[in-house]
This record gives structure tokens, C-alpha cells and sequence, in this order.
């Protein structure tokens, strides 16, 4: 494709690894050749370069698609999603969901990143809302300095949260930080 | 930090721009130019290496309304100067736009100074009338091309180098660019290598070195300009490697560029030609040549023309960076 194709969020295929650019400046001194200026992410590591092109040039969009898909169950082949659309069910290895597992409540909607039609990628909600299975009660005279304590969410998850919370409590989580962020009231 | 102001409110958009159009008009008015519109659609652009036009067929859209108000001049119109819608293709960026406003403008007699002297009134004019809290250049300074490329990366240039002398000259980071922008032209004719590497050469070097530069200077004019980049200029006649040609800038923004005008025909075509090979070797389709044009072009009377992006002053009159946050366009911009 043409560089002038060439956006922030756009996908490129580079060295043999997909990117997307997450920063992307035009700049065209009078007269001369512009040039486009992009930071890009690998979008499997998350490994982070900068990379100029010139107008004129061309550059290989990354074979990549994202679809919605459903958390199933997990087994011995790791985390089966489907596709909300298509119902195709697919096996995410352990790996390649990571730390995201924490976060996978039965039936939540992902999106999966395909890359060359293989999985390689989970983008959870940035916040979900999770019920706490077990915590300390917080129990007056409990150090003053601490005004956190243990607790842990329905999929094992371990937080910390407030003192005020209770077994049962809803509570929000910011996906990606794994952190306790308000109480929701039911 | 100006970018952290964000977009003006529409009603402050619409005041700005009337503002700025009324200043505009004011100032050529008082100064004895008559205003003209020329059609946007034209069948031919002005040949440049690296400003891309958009197909509207049967013809273009304009680039720029140089060569529609230079067949005016022809035709005795005296000073004239245009508010012009023009297009470039896939220009897109805070401070570029598909679309944006050129204010183009012409007096007789072959000289610079007066046109840069109305760059200098026109910017204080808009910067007042839009009442914003733009800052106004206290003083201008003229620099030339040659003085600024020393100061700023070592290298001494004439202006009339050929691609090897040039590349000798410059330090390795931009020698390393030149080259490699020569590699596609490889089989071009000698003008047209010289113009890629002298293209290769600005832009490396505006990028590099010379937009931090300005970031230091208020109101500059770049003058004396090596020859190989006159485009549509005349090249001095007693320094005939320099091109008589200015660009001007603000708060490290250019915002004008002003040629005093050439009027040869078989030079023009010989330029043209260049800049096609120059293209065709660089992967891009050669652009058409304005023959009617070129024929009319020798009945061009001696004069100096000059067009100043209004985006992108309005912008800084704003204490803006970028001209979305001042333009009118409703999607995208």
C-alpha cells in the first residue's frame, strides 16, 4: 500500500512481524518529500520502534483482523472462545492469553486478534465487574496505616481492595492495571 | 503548551475566520491589488516533485492558483491577488490538509522586498483583527539559505552542485540520505538527478536541523535559495546558482512562499521536464505540462508572486498547533 495510506491505528507488516502505529506525525518541509513518522507496537510483544517513511515509498499491511468473540471454558487445549458471529470455536494456548486469564468470566466478550488467521492476541473489556468469593473481614483497630486489604475475586483473582468491602460485594476492575477501582451497588 | 488548548469553540472559529478574511481583503485593497477567483478545476498544475494533485476529471483540481493568475498578468490585469480553495493529495497531518486556503498575490517589477514586506504587514493585520493572543514576530530576519545550512550542519554550499560535489559536502547523516534517494534516478538525466538530490537534500535537512533552528528565530525569511530548488523562480542574474526565490516562516511554521517570477518559457519547460523525470523515476506518473501556459508565458510582465497558507496562520494567530482546531471543515479536517 501507499504510505499516504498510512494512520494512526493502522496495521503494517514489518520484518516479519505485525505492528500498529500508535503515534503517526506528517511532516513536509516547503517543497520537499514529506515523510511520515510513526511509532509502531508489535502487536504480539508489545516491543515498541520508531520508523520514518518517505512519500512515495510503499509498505505491507499486516494480514491482522480482530473479531468479538465469547469466553467458552477453559481445558487441557487452554481458553476456547467463539465467534459471536460465525459460532467457530477456537483454543487460545495459556500463553498467549497470559495474565488475562484473571479476568475471563464465563461467557465474556473479547476480542481476539487473528494474525494470519491464528490467534495470537486478547483484548478484554478495560473495565469488568467482578463478584468477591473471599475476604478478611475488616475488622476495627486493623492497622490504621493499611487501608487496603486481601481479598479475592469468582475466578481466583487476588486484589486489593478497600476495608469497607464484603464477601458478595460487586466491585469494578480496571482490566489492565488488575486493580480495584469503586464498589457498584446492586 | 499550545496543543494542550484543544479546538476553539465553534462561534469562536466562525468569528476568527471572518476576522482574518475581512483583514485579508483590507489589506489588498488599501494596498491597490484587485481581488480575482479562478476556477478550481483546471486541466494542468504546476509540475512539482512532490505535490500531488487531485484527479477531478476532466481535469485537476488546483494546487495552486499560480499558473490561472499568472495568464491573468498576461492578459494586463495589473496586481491582483485570490483567496484560493487548493488540493493536495494525501497531505494529512496537524499542520498539513487535503484542503486548505492559499492567499496567492502578484505586483509588477522584479522584486522580492515588497511582497515580503506584505508578509510581515498582513500577518500583524490578521494577528489584530482576530483579537487572539497570537504572538505578533517583534522583528523579521532575513536569512540565507547558504548562511543557515552552515550554521546549522557545517556544510558550505554554492548552490550549484552536482549530486556527487553535493553529497562531498555534507556531513555523513544527510550525504547518507542524498544517496539513497539517488538510487532510484539512477538512469536519469543529469537535471533531473540533480534536482532529486538537491529535493533529497532540503528535506533531510529541514527535518534534522533546520525546523529546530527556527524554533529560535520569530519571524524568518529564508532567502537565496540554490538554484536547483527555483521551481517557478528566476535565478539571480549576477549569482546564477542561486534561485531568487523566499520562503517565509512564523513561530517555526512556514506559512509563505515567493518567487520572483520566471518568465522563459523554454526554461520553464526544461524544469518541468526535470521534475517529470524526477517523478517517473521516484514511482509516480509524470503530471501533465500547461502548454497553453508555457506558449503564453513569455507575455508575462515582470513580477513577483507569493502564497501564505491562511490555515495555517489562523492557527497561529489562535496560539494554536494544529489547524483542526481552528478550521471550519465539520468531518475529519
Amino acid at each position: 500500500m501507499d504510505v499516504s495510506e498510512l494512520r494512526k491505528n493502522a496495521k503494517v507488516q514489518l520484518d516479519g512481524h505485525p505492528y500498529v502505529v500508535v503515534e503517526f506525525l506528517f511532516v513536509k518541509p516547503g517543497k520537499g518529500q514529506g515523510l511520515y513518522k510513526c511509532k509502531l507496537k508489535n502487536m504480539i510483544t508489545g516491543a515498541v520502534l520508531d520508523r520514518t517513511w518517505r512519500s512515495g515509498e510503499r509498505f505491507d499491511p499486516a494480514n491482522v483482523e480482530s473479531r468479538k468473540m465469547q469466553y467458552l471454558f477453559k481445558d487441557q487445549n487452554g481458553f476456547t472462545f467463539m465467534d459471536n458471529e460465525s459460532y467457530e470455536q477456537v483454543a487460545l494456548a495459556d500463553e498467549i492469553v497470559g495474565d488475562d486469564s484473571a479476568f475471563l468470566l464465563d461467557q465474556i466478550a473479547v476480542d481476539v486478534l487473528f494474525y494470519n488467521d491464528r490467534p495470537v492476541g486478547v483484548t478484554l473489556p478495560s473495565h469488568i465487574v467482578m463478584t468477591i468469593t473471599e475476604c478478611e473481614p475488616g475488622v476495627k483497630g486493623d492497622t490504621a496505616t493499611n487501608a487496603t486489604k486481601n481479598a479475592t475475586v469468582e475466578t481466583g483473582h487476588k486484589i486489593q481492595v478497600p476495608l469497607f468491602i464484603r464477601e458478595g460485594d460487586k466491585v469494578k476492575i480496571d482490566t489492565r492495571t488488575g486493580s480495584y477501582v469503586e464498589r457498584i451497588n446492586t | 503548551m499550545a496543543a494542550e488548548l484543544g479546538g476553539l469553540a465553534w462561534p469562536a472559529r466562525v468569528q476568527i475566520w471572518d476576522a482574518a478574511l475581512a483583514a485579508v481583503r483590507g489589506y489588498f485593497r488599501e494596498a491597490g491589488l484587485r481581488e480575482v477567483s479562478t476556477p478550481v478545476r483546471v486541466p494542468a498544475v504546476a509540475v512539482e516533485p512532490f505535490i500531488e494533485p487531485i484527479a477531478a476529471p476532466p481535469g485537476l483540481l488546483a494546487t495552486s492558483p499560480e499558473l490561472a493568475m499568472k495568464r491573468l498578468l498576461v492578459r494586463g490585469s495589473g496586481p491582483i491577488f485570490q483567496i484560493a480553495h487548493v488540493f493536495r493529495r494525501a497531505e494529512v497531518g496537524d499542520r498539513h490538509s487535503e484542503e486548505f486556503h492559499l492567499v496567492e498575490w502578484y505586483r509588477l517589477g522584479a522584486d522580492l522586498d515588497p511582497l515580503l514586506a506584505d508578509v510581515e504587514a498582513l500577518v500583524a493585520r490578521v494577528f489584530a483583527a482576530t483579537g487572539t493572543n497570537g504572538h505578533v514576530p517583534k522583528t523579521w530576519q532575513r536569512a540565507r539559505f547558504g548562511d543557515v545550512v552552515t550554521a546549522t550542519c557545517g556544510a558550505r554550499l554554492r548552490g550549484d552542485e552536482g549530486p556527487d560535489a553535493l553529497v562531498a559536502a555534507l556531513p555523513p547523516a544527510l550525504a547518507a540520505e542524498v544517496v539513497a534517494a539517488l538510487v532510484p534516478a539512477a538512469g536519469a538525466d543529469p537535471a533531473a538527478r540533480t534536482l532529486m538530490a538537491w529535493t533529497a537534500f532540503f528535506t533531510a535537512w529541514s527535518d534534522m536541523f533546520f525546523e529546530t533552528w527556527l524554533k529560535g528565530h520569530e519571524g524568518t525569511h529564508l532567502v537565496d535559495f540554490p538554484a536547483p530548488l527555483a521551481a517557478l523562480a528566476v535565478t539571480d542574474p549576477e549569482r546564477p546558482w542561486l534561485a531568487r526565490r523566499a520562503e517565509c516562516h512564523v513561530g517555526g511554521l512556514e506559512i509563505a512562499n515567493g518567487y520572483v517570477e520566471l518568465r522563459d518559457a523554454d526554461e520553464q519547460r526544461r524544469r518541468f521536464a526535470a521534475v517529470n523525470e524526477l517523478r517517473r523515476a521516484h514511482g509516480s506518473a509524470a503530471l501533465p505540462i500547461d502548454d497553453e501556459f508555457l506558449t503564453e508565458l513569455p507575455g508575462l510582465p515582470p513580477c513577483a508572486g507569493i502564497a501564505l497558507g491562511l490555515d495555517r496562520l489562523i492557527t497561529l494567530a489562535a496560539c494554536r498547533t494544529r489547524l483542526a482546531d481552528v478550521s471550519l471543515a465539520l468531518a475529519g479536517g
